[in-house]
């Protein structure tokens, strides 16, 4: 009798994470996958109506959607690896001796307190071909010529991805360097003893050995890369044209301001099924590089 | 020989702090321009943008505070933050020694049903939420986004508790107490919940960063002046470029503030935060 009550209460723990959990992710989520073969829409809100695929079909003809998916596969690989890679430097140049080394750690990790909203404000003023935009005023004062960064459409997806570097490099530096210190020094004695020179060190004992960091960042990154939205919204909001509208702010534009429910549910679909692909691949690709090192 | 190869390599480090260093100024130059920009006009910072302001003016401040009544913002944000935070410490803590201590089948396909969640983009099921809180009849209230914040925070949070659970709360404490007769409840925040600082603090740390930087969420869900948020009121004033723009900044430099002073007085806190909340889950 005692023992139920106890087992009862241990069940009741349970309840209030799980009903917050399925009452809010995972029954928005299921319900998604019906609305995305209806014709759920700001004008038929009731009597829905069977469309089979056709919602999933339209897809294709959007620019706004195909762009989306387009732009935002490109800036998540991006982030993912260039995130990886210069917070693998910075962590490793960091985790040396540095009389600053407390002090620069800090500074490198600042941006990543900020919102991403208010970043995209400010960054839009520096990179800003006014007179008052400083990247520019730094570049005509040696002499070079202005650059659009965000009013070019080939450039406006790179100068999203340069401000996002900047913001949150030093987030995966504060990783990166949790788990240098966690190697062992005898290591790199001993490689020193065979007479490995730096860089055979860092690539033979320092990055394989950073490989569940580097798994946590690359994922997050990945993940994080395809639902970009604050910083796009703040930045360019989606221009020139469909150049940086992403899948997030092509989402919301779709079912928010459009009002096009059941279309916007299906995209929302091809969104979790990309994200999916994606980062299982990436999973797959860590997990290969895993195994050749182990 | 030995000598000679530490005086290179001492030349060497300091080559590399002097780069470092030269890449942290250059790091934080938007955030100084960002800071010094908000004290001056126009045209003082087109024709000096990096130079000290020459007649500190807080006129721009005062705009800036009224127009987004910040003292109602600030308050609105904080109290989203801190019961959004304390839902997903308690109700993650709770569901995660659950989780760790009654160790059957039903319990591991609970643990995965979280898990999977961690991959799944649930901004794709907006339509359906937004559906969901007006028939809750919670539209436009804070309570909308704290429950939101509850429900998708509390996967990371569930899975940073309960490895640290399982790995380093031993058992036989809690063994001796039920022995007693104390009840699971009693012997959860009496004797397990205390032992789970470390892992809160990190919960604490990561969500309220989370939670005051979410933008989508308090976007959709509110409407109302009343309801609003810092960065709701960041980004409907900002919305058109105006003439004299530098009196924007303030409201930028009011939109990063808290948690700018937040993170100056943990920092040591929220770099551990951000590190152990990655690598120990």
């Amino acid at each position: 009798m005692n023992r139920t009550k106890r087992e009862i209460n241990y069940g009741m723990f349970i309840l209030p994470a799980l009903l917050f959990y399925v009452l809010f992710c995972v029954y928005p989520f299921v319900t998604m996958f019906y609305y995305s073969v209806t014709d759920y829409s700001v004008s038929k809100q009731t009597n829905l109506d069977y469309v089979g695929l056709r919602n999933y079909i339209e897809i294709w003809d959007n620019d706004l959607l195909l762009y989306g998916i387009k732009n935002s596969i490109v800036y998540a690989l991006l982030m993912t690896v260039f995130q990886t890679a210069f917070g693998i430097l910075l962590a490793v140049a960091l985790d040396k001796k540095l009389k600053t080394r407390n002090i620069l750690r800090s500074v490198f990790f600042l941006p990543a307190v900020f919102s991403p909203l208010v970043i995209g404000f400010l960054w839009n003023y520096l990179m800003s071909t006014s007179d008052f935009g400083l990247i520019n005023q730094g570049l005509t004062s040696i002499g070079l010529s202005k650059i659009n960064f965000l009013g070019d459409s080939d450039l406006a997806l790179y100068s999203v991805v340069f401000t996002q570097l900047w913001q949150w490099t030093g987030w995966a530096m504060v990783i990166f360097l949790a788990n240098l210190q966690s190697i062992s020094k005898d290591y790199y004695e001993a490689a020193e003893i065979d007479g490995a020179t730096a860089s055979h060190q860092f690539w033979k004992i320092t990055l394989p050995l950073l490989q569940p960091s580097v798994s946590v960042v690359a994922i997050t990154a990945m993940i994080g890369g395809l639902k970009v939205f604050d910083i796009i919204m703040s930045l360019t909001n989606g221009g020139p044209g469909n150049a940086t509208e992403t899948i997030m702010t092509a989402f919301i534009k779709t079912s928010f301001s459009e009002g096009f429910y059941g279309y916007g549910a299906a995209f929302g679909v091809v969104f979790f099924v990309a994200v999916l692909l994606l980062t299982m691949l990436l999973m797959q690709f860590l997990r290969k590089w895993g195994e050749k090192i182990a | 020989m030995n000598k000679a190869i530490r005086i290179t390599k001492s030349r060497e480090g300091w080559i590399l702090e002097a780069a470092l260093i030269l890449l942290a100024i250059l790091f934080v130059i938007p955030i100084y321009y960002l800071i010094v920009t908000t004290f001056k006009s126009p045209d003082e910072a087109t024709f000096h943008p990096l130079a000290l302001p020459f007649h500190f003016t807080l006129s721009n401040y005062y705009e800036a505070w009224n127009a987004m009544n910040y003292p109602k913002v600030l308050m609105n944000t904080s109290i989203i933050t801190v019961c959004s935070v304390a839902g997903i410490i308690l109700f993650s803590s709770m569901a995660a020694y659950s989780l760790a201590r009654r160790d059957h089948a039903v319990n591991r396909a609970i643990f995965y049903f979280f898990l999977a969640g961690m991959m799944v983009p649930f901004q794709m099921g907006l339509v359906s939420l937004f559906k969901l809180i007006n028939s809750l009849g919670i539209m436009d209230t804070l309570l909308a986004v704290i429950c939101v914040n509850i429900g998708g925070g509390g996967i990371v949070a569930l899975f940073l508790f309960k490895s640290f659970i399982t790995a380093s709360v031993p058992i036989e404490l809690e063994e001796a107490a039920f022995i007693d007769g104390c009840s699971v409840q009693k012997t959860f925040w009496f004797i397990a919940f205390p032992l789970l600082t470390p892992v809160t603090a990190t919960v604490a740390i990561l969500s309220t960063l989370n939670v005051w930087n979410d933008f989508l969420n308090p976007l959709l869900f509110l409407q109302s002046r009343e309801n609003s948020l810092i960065l709701l009121e960041v980004y409907r004033n900002i919305g058109q470029f105006s003439v004299d723009w530098t009196s924007l900044f303030p409201m930028l430099l009011l939109g990063v503030a808290p948690l700018m002073f937040f993170y100056l007085i943990m920092q040591r806190y929220v770099i551990k935060g951000v590190a152990a909340g990655a690598l120990k889950g």
